[in-house]
């Protein structure tokens, strides 16, 4: 009970270091997807994801908004709007 | 790359909370965002150390999912410090809805690729809140 409570909801600090897959994993999109719309951003899927660099992606919606998703330094999601 | 199917993006509208609520409601209270069908008795409360293992595990969502969520989650624990902390003017009733929001977010992104471990994560809905609620449980986390 004494754990931490983050590690409660979602614990996935130990493959959270290096965020690093193929953009061509046909499960890629989906996370971004699921990734842009947790930021209250607008995307109804990704059709597109090109891979910039370690946990560092591209991603071209359907409706035509593209993102820059990427880990930073302080180990935090970021998504820009491009 | 084309993924099968496009991710959920659901609109996210808590529950109204009211503004003098500053206890959780009763455990057996039926609450927005179950996952829990119709009919079905609810899953049993996990343990927290099965819990963690299980979202470890999960393949429902990506790493970026799930390191979006953990910042989330990080984010409303620094929010209930501060509370605690009486460095906020948040109620607790206002961290009530950020956390039903956060909930909402975990079980929109789990229901459909991992619905027992949704199921699982809505009947511990009153559990991790009672544990959030109280200085002295939140202060062993």
């Amino acid at each position: 009970m004494s754990r931490s409570l983050s590690v409660l909801l979602l614990s996935a600090a130990a493959t959270l270091g290096s965020v690093s897959m193929a953009a061509d994993d046909p499960g890629m999109g989906k996370d971004l997807s699921a990734t842009i719309a947790l930021q209250g951003l607008p995307c109804d899927k990704v059709v597109d994801a090109k891979r910039n660099g370690d946990s560092d992606y591209t991603a071209t919606c359907k409706d035509g908004n593209r993102y820059h998703v990427f880990v930073n330094p302080q180990g935090r999601v970021v998504v820009q709007k491009l | 790359m084309r993924p099968k199917t496009p991710a959920p993006n659901r609109a996210q509208t808590p529950r109204p909370v009211p503004k003098t609520a500053a206890s959780p409601p009763a455990p057996t209270a039926p609450r927005a965002g179950a996952v829990v069908a119709p009919g079905r008795p609810a899953a049993p409360a996990l343990d927290l150390v099965s819990l963690e293992q299980r979202l470890r595990d999960t393949k429902a969502i990506g790493v970026f999912t799930k390191l979006s969520l953990k910042n989330q989650v990080d984010d409303l624990l620094g929010r209930f410090r501060d509370f605690y902390g009486k460095k906020s003017t948040a109620t607790l009733a206002q961290l009530r809805q950020r956390y039903d929001l956060l909930l909402l977010k975990v079980l929109s992104v789990l229901q459909d690729g991992d619905p027992a471990l949704a199921a699982a994560i809505s009947a511990s809905r009153e559990t991790i809140w009672a544990i959030l609620a109280d200085p002295q449980k939140f202060a062993t986390l």
